[in-house]
């Protein structure tokens, strides 16, 4: 019993301490981390054999974690090496294209296709968010996009801030629509064998639906805010595309790195590719193509998001192996019993809220091992469960400033260009359309696999 | 007063102990801008938005369980609208500028500027409370609530942002009691001590 209350009390500890923020949060989980081996697994349980599963080194040895053939699923708990090596990869790759200006260019050009217009601006932004946020991290997406809309807001004089909005909206809405869009679904991904193909296929067709009704929303929400203003400045003045790009050559390498990407990732289930062996390549090649850029883009990979997930999975791990998350899992069961659709509301709505408030990728880590158990126990299909929770975790962040990084990123960009957004102002746009688009797909899940 | 060398005065101070209108007198007197709430409208006009935005969120702490921080980044506007004003006081300090500041935790911030000199100005409860009830038309238990209320905003704020406490005499190059002394009293202290430290007369 005492292992069971120490894990706990590490796992409660690691998530006050997370939400609190007054300790950077890749010093929480690896610190819990480090304490649920030595303290639970060591002290406790006197049990080597399991640290060494936990920290999971020997799967990065096999065969199966490069090449996998139709993907298998991830049956070890502990540290998920798949998703911090594919994360570490695409961090090089985005880095490299940021640095080359492919994502201002890219929002310049779009801006002028549409004539530096506003309404066409708020659509075709929501666009590429929802696009660029399915293969790259959001944060990346918003930091771009929100930088050019306060941009072209100052110049046409129109008010970033409902853009920004919807932005942010579709960009946790685009992440939620493949594999490799969302943190959690990395996770859920690599953990359950599910592929790039499988998360578009399920996911990603509620992810679409889902945005012809966000943008019809967004449309009518901010016509009026941004109608009057169309038309103003003169064209001669705004920032010109190619401005962005400081180097043609690589300019164009980074465009052909990200097509690369694009490629591996949708065949990944046909080639054989694992999220590994593609985030370990695109990172070699962005750095070999690099040049002398090569140790600067290096220095520039995130590396305490990177230990933040290592403690992290450590954490959960922990729970896993001392028999806590089975618990989670029979207490769910018992209150659904054998009602699938009931079941699956649950843990819809339970991971939407719970995101809304709390980081959505350790609760997403959480909660693999407990729909495993219910699976296992209930016989409802797995997938359905996982692509529950990818969408509860992935939109639930969406409702409040905090839910997701994106959010968090769109809301301080505009906050440093003198454009406030509170909880009041975010929440009254974005709460109806996060609990429209869960709607949405509890319904779609209802009738496709009930 | 010719002030050829650069001077900062970074001012804190009590609420109701007068203080800020001993540094808006020195301003005056050394004829140099005098930076208080009035900052966000410098940084308001730069921006080219709405002063009122940014003043709901002047000199108030962050809050933990609303707000979060994400690679840098935070949605708390109380943090962004501070850091806002540091970065503006700063890049003023920089440019060699002398001038007043008030509160912003123009101490700690300006901590490593060989021009500032740094003051925390407080007074006794009653005093005070005299001060507020006269400036805000209140009866004393008003005043002393919103002295309460405002002393503990502007200490959280200041912790927050800053290694040493608000207040707390280790910080400053002076402290001092406005109770006996008054406004001008406490601005002539000041003046006093920027004259020997410049050697003027």
């Amino acid at each position: 019993m005492m292992p069971q209350i120490l894990a706990v009390s590490i796992f409660v500890v690691m998530f006050i301490l997370i939400v609190t923020d007054k300790i950077e949060r890749h010093l929480v989980s690896m610190g819990c981390g480090i304490l649920m081996l030595i303290v639970v697994f060591g002290i406790c349980l006197h049990s080597g054999s399991t640290i060494w599963e936990i920290i999971n080194l020997k799967e990065i040895a096999t065969s199966a974690f490069w090449y996998a053939k139709g993907e298998g699923e991830s049956a070890s708990a502990g540290i998920n090496w798949a998703t911090i090596i594919f994360i570490a990869g695409m961090m090089v790759m985005v880095e490299g294209m940021g640095r080359a200006g492919f994502f201002r260019w890219l929002c310049l050009q779009i801006a002028k296709t549409v004539k530096y217009r506003a309404i066409p601006i708020l659509i075709s932004f929501m666009v590429i968010s929802f696009v660029l946020s399915m293969f790259i991290d959001s944060i990346t997406v918003i930091l771009f996009l929100a930088a050019v809309t306060v941009e072209l807001g100052e110049l046409l004089k129109f008010s970033p801030v409902p853009v920004i909005l919807a932005e942010v909206f579709c960009a946790n809405l685009g992440g939620s629509a493949t594999m490799c869009g969302d943190p959690p679904n990395i996770i859920i991904g690599t953990s359950l064998g599910y592929s790039f193909a499988d998360f578009v296929a399920n996911t990603g067709v509620i992810a679409f639906i889902s945005f012809f009704v966000t943008l019809f929303y967004f449309y009518m929400c901010f016509r009026k805010q941004l109608k009057q203003k169309e038309g103003d400045g003169n064209e001669k003045n705004y920032p010109k595309p190619a401005s962005a790009i400081q180097s043609k050559k690589d300019f164009t390498v980074s465009c052909v790195i990200f097509a690369l990407a694009v490629v591996l990732l949708v065949t990944h289930a046909m080639t054989g590719l694992t999220v590994a062996t593609i985030g370990t390549s695109i990172a070699i090649i962005t750095l070999l193509t690099a040049g002398k850029e090569a140790g600067v883009l290096l220095k520039k990979v995130d590396y305490k998001t990177l230990l933040f997930f290592t403690g992290l999975f450590m954490v959960v791990g922990g729970l896993e192996k001392t028999g806590i998350l089975e618990l989670i899992a029979s207490a769910i069961e018992g209150i659904a019993g054998n009602d699938a659709k009931l079941m699956i509301a649950i843990i819809l709505w339970i991971s939407a809220i719970a995101s809304a408030f709390v980081d959505n990728i350790p609760f997403a880590a959480t909660m693999i091992p407990v729909i495993r158990s219910l699976a296992a126990a209930s016989g409802i299909d797995l997938r359905v469960l996982a692509w529950t929770l990818a969408l509860g975790t992935d939109i639930g962040g969406s409702a409040t400033p905090i839910g997701a990084s994106a959010n968090v990123v769109g809301i301080a960009i505009a906050a440093q260009n003198g454009h406030m957004i509170g909880w009041g102002k975010y929440c009254k746009y974005l709460v109806a359309i996060t609990i429209v688009v869960l709607l949405i797909g509890m319904g779609v899940i209802y009738v496709r696999y009930m | 007063m010719e002030m050829e060398k650069q001077i900062i005065i970074a001012l804190g101070r009590e609420f109701g102990s007068g203080g800020h209108e001993a540094a808006e007198e020195l301003a005056k007197k050394y004829g140099i801008p005098f930076l208080d709430h009035k900052l966000l409208e410098n940084i308001s006009d730069e921006k080219n938005v709405d002063i009122m935005e940014l003043q709901k969120y002047d000199e108030k702490p962050r809050n933990p369980f609303l707000t979060r921080t994400v690679a840098g980044y935070t949605n708390s506007l109380e943090e962004t609208v501070a850091k806002l004003q540091f970065d503006y006081i700063r890049e003023l300090a920089e440019q060699g500028k002398s001038f007043v500041i008030v509160g912003r935790c123009g101490e700690y911030i300006l901590r490593k500027h060989p021009a500032m000199v740094s003051i925390f100005v407080l007074g006794n409860t009653a005093t005070k409370c005299r001060r507020i009830m006269e400036k805000y038309n209140l009866s004393e238990e008003e005043a002393l609530r919103m002295m309460k209320r405002k002393d503990a905003t502007r200490k959280n704020y200041h912790n927050y942002y800053c290694d040493g406490k608000w207040g707390d005499s280790r910080n400053y190059d002076l402290c001092i009691n406005s109770s006996n002394l008054g406004v001008e009293g406490v601005a002539g202290i000041i003046d006093d001590l920027i004259r020997r430290r410049e050697g003027l007369k």
